[in-house]
């Protein structure tokens, strides 16, 4: 018998500790019909991963988070495939890039013939479907498949008001309906359109924004939050919010079936209203965001106004974060997540540098596309960072596979490392905007980004009248404010990731070739 | 049945409830299409053309109710506070006077106040949009139809109209029912 030496010992078992610790996610992974996991999603929209602490803002923005992270798997280098909602939370929905899914415009809708591809449908009744968005754009989107989802929220659900009385009465035809009522009959602003019913649309409107401007709370001397996308204003408390969030699974955790539940929550998205005791947080606190030249499609903010807005932005965050980690406790308290998945993420990131605030129009930098995705797997009690390129198109297909479902040919997303999927160094993530484009040609009015390696090629197609640049390439690991443009100065590397990028991009176009 | 006589001889004719009726349709309808026509380019941009039509179905389903809403409300006016004017022949410009300045007030406020930044004037100045338009058009609609000119222009315009109910009711009974499948299947 082979003698074994306390050197080779401990090699042993520090192996074993590595195979007991990845037999446990693999025993997560491959569960029994009887016995499937639960998978929740909380998404924070607008929540840029640049200004979560953990990945490396100087603000402790987010100290809750960053505790949830400490027994989760972290991805460094997520991205979205979108610069706003729409378009971003279609992309995780479909696991698709939007040049294939096409909800690239403000208001717009998945193909048709990708609508089936989403979790809800093809997690099947066997899951106890549950769908809350605050924001009234993917509330719209998941109204394509409103019957694959068992418990349908409206988007003033744990609100103070119910703006859209009127869409609710039209469940089945959920997303047409909710185009016609709230975004154009009895939209409440915006919307670049007059209200198109003249009497309940006046109705509503003065109903709603009297009721708003009635709600004074000692607690939000800056006003009460509001979820106001084009044609909507729905006023809410995170507070009342994220106690709905609590009860809603407990009640799902009280069914015997498994459940998936999908929650898309308005902070920290504009307008930052943060609560009293957030306000004078980050003041004077010397930080000074990195200064970045005006961009000429932006409109020129000037930087105190800007460093104003981001201070609010952290503020909010700062909020969501205390309300995240009071959720987080409960959970685990009432053990909700001992047999749940819960991930983390958001739909775009935000923006507060070279003269622009906010997110969506035709800015593509890293603020606004990189996004935070934090997964906690049942009984997970270590961190795990990856740090591989990653897509939000993959949260479906890992899904899918968490619960053991198929996946669909269709998707451009993989399933994540550290869930099954493996690390592709020369995996190319792309994320596009083109809201000036019609979903149903070609893009040729569009900022398209690729993310390869160090490097990140933005193309700006069909902008050549409004700026001189058609491209700009950075390397992200080496210059992470993207203030060294290398396209006049590393000509092989961008001429590598055009060509790469639109071989892409024209059989993407085929489709709509005809258009 | 036989309307008492204090009822029967306020009560307009069927011809005049349908002119002024005719004009509340053009009123309502007309100003949902011209809204939808600043929708329609991005429509164009992520709807189909069925769903497009579908959209229009809603619209037209909505104004059909609004305008049945509307014609309730100025009857009951001229039931109501309207009652001591015996002059049945001043029911017709009588309530399209109403119904023009209180339908257009509120076309008004929706044009003028549109975006988020609108929020504060739109709120700050609606009691008095209200105080003003109300009153005028109460007192319009009492003094202005006795003058001839004034009754024939309106009830003109309301004998022009009438096509629209023609055109746009049976529309919006097919949006009905298209709202109706829609939901159904």
């Amino acid at each position: 018998m082979t003698k074994i030496s306390r050197r080779d010992f401990l090699k042993l078992l520090g192996a074993a500790s590595v195979g007991a610790l990845a037999s446990e996610r693999v025993l997560s992974l491959k569960t029994t019909d009887s016995d499937k996991p639960n998978i929740i999603i909380i998404l924070m929209d607008a929540f840029s991963a640049r200004h979560l602490s953990m990945f490396g803002y100087p603000r402790q923005t987010t100290p809750n988070i960053d505790a949830f992270a400490e027994y989760s798997t972290v991805y460094h280098n997520h991205y979205s495939g979108g610069n706003f909602t729409t378009c971003g939370t279609a992309t995780m929905l479909t696991g698709m890039i939007p040049w294939k899914h096409r909800a690239i415009n403000y208001d717009g809708l998945v193909r048709a013939e990708f609508v089936h591809d989403n979790p809800f449908t093809m997690l099947g009744s066997d899951y106890k479907r549950l769908m809350f968005a605050q924001n009234p754009w993917p509330d719209r989107l998941v109204g394509q498949y409103y019957e694959d989802v068992d418990r349908f929220l409206p988007p003033s659900a744990y609100s103070l008001l119910d703006s859209d009385p009127l869409s609710a009465l039209f469940g089945n035809d959920h997303a047409i309906a909710s185009v016609a009522m709230s975004s154009f009959l009895l939209p409440i602003q915006g919307g670049n359109a007059p209200v198109g019913s003249s009497m309940l649309g006046y109705w509503n409107k003065s109903r709603v924004l009297n009721f708003a401007d009635g709600q004074k709370s000692p607690r939000y001397s800056k006003g009460i939050p509001e979820a106001m996308n084009m044609g909507y204003l729905i006023p809410y408390l995170n507070e009342d919010v994220y106690e709905g969030l609590y009860s809603e699974l407990t009640q799902l955790e009280s069914n015997s079936s498994p459940y998936f539940a999908y929650f898309h929550l308005y902070s920290p998205h504009f307008p930052y209203r943060p609560r009293n005791d957030y306000l004078k947080l980050f003041r004077n606190d010397g930080f000074v965001p990195v200064s970045k030249p005006i961009h000429p499609l932006s409109v020129g903010l000037h930087e105190d106004y800007l460093n104003g807005q981001r201070d609010m932005y952290d503020r909010q965050i700062a909020q969501v974060d205390e309300e995240f980690g009071r959720l987080i406790a409960r959970l685990q308290e009432s053990g909700v997540l001992e047999n749940s998945y819960l991930i983390f993420t958001s739909d775009h990131g935000e923006l507060f540098e070279r003269g622009f605030a906010g997110h969506g129009f035709q800015f593509m930098y890293e603020s606004v596309l990189h996004i935070p995705l934090i997964i906690h797997a049942p009984g997970q009690t270590k961190r795990e960072d990856i740090h591989a390129l990653t897509s939000n198109t993959d949260i479906v297909p890992t899904i899918l596979s968490i619960a053991g479902k198929d996946s669909s040919p269709d998707f451009d997303g993989r399933v994540l490392p550290g869930f099954g999927g493996q690390e592709d160094k020369d995996r190319p993530i792309v994320s596009v905007v083109a809201v000036d484009n019609s979903s149903f040609a070609p893009l040729k009015k569009a900022v398209i980004t690729m993310r390869k390696h160090e490097f990140k090629l933005m193309a700006y197609l069909g902008y050549e009248n409004k700026y001189e640049k058609s491209f700009e390439l950075y390397n992200i690991e080496t210059d992470t404010e993207e203030l060294d443009d290398l396209s006049t100065k590393d000509e092989t590397t961008l001429s590598a990731m055009k060509d790469e990028l639109f071989t892409y991009l024209d059989e993407a176009n085929k489709p709509f070739a005809r258009n | 049945m036989k309307f008492p006589k204090f009822i029967s001889e306020r009560m307009p004719d069927g011809k005049s409830i349908l002119a002024v009726y005719a004009v509340i349709v053009t009123l309502v309808y007309s100003w949902t299409l011209f809204t939808s026509f600043y929708k329609l380019p991005s429509w164009l941009f992520y709807l189909t053309l069925p769903q497009i039509l579908s959209v229009y179905a809603y619209s037209f389903s909505i104004d059909l109710i609004e305008s049945i809403i509307a014609l309730a409300g100025i009857l009951l006016l001229n039931f109501t506070i309207f009652l001591f004017l015996k002059n049945r022949e001043e029911f017709q410009s009588r309530s399209i006077i109403l119904a023009t300045i209180l339908l257009g007030t509120s076309m008004l406020r929706l044009a003028l106040f549109q975006n988020y930044e609108d929020i504060n004037a739109f709120l700050s100045g609606e009691l008095l949009w209200w105080a003003i338009a109300i009153p005028l058009g109460l007192i319009l609609a009492v003094f202005a139809p006795r003058i001839k000119m004034v009754r024939s222009i309106l009830e003109g315009f309301a004998e022009r109209a009438t096509v629209f109910v023609y055109i746009y009711i049976p529309l919006s009974l097919i949006s009905l029912i298209v709202v109706l499948i829609r939901n159904l299947y």
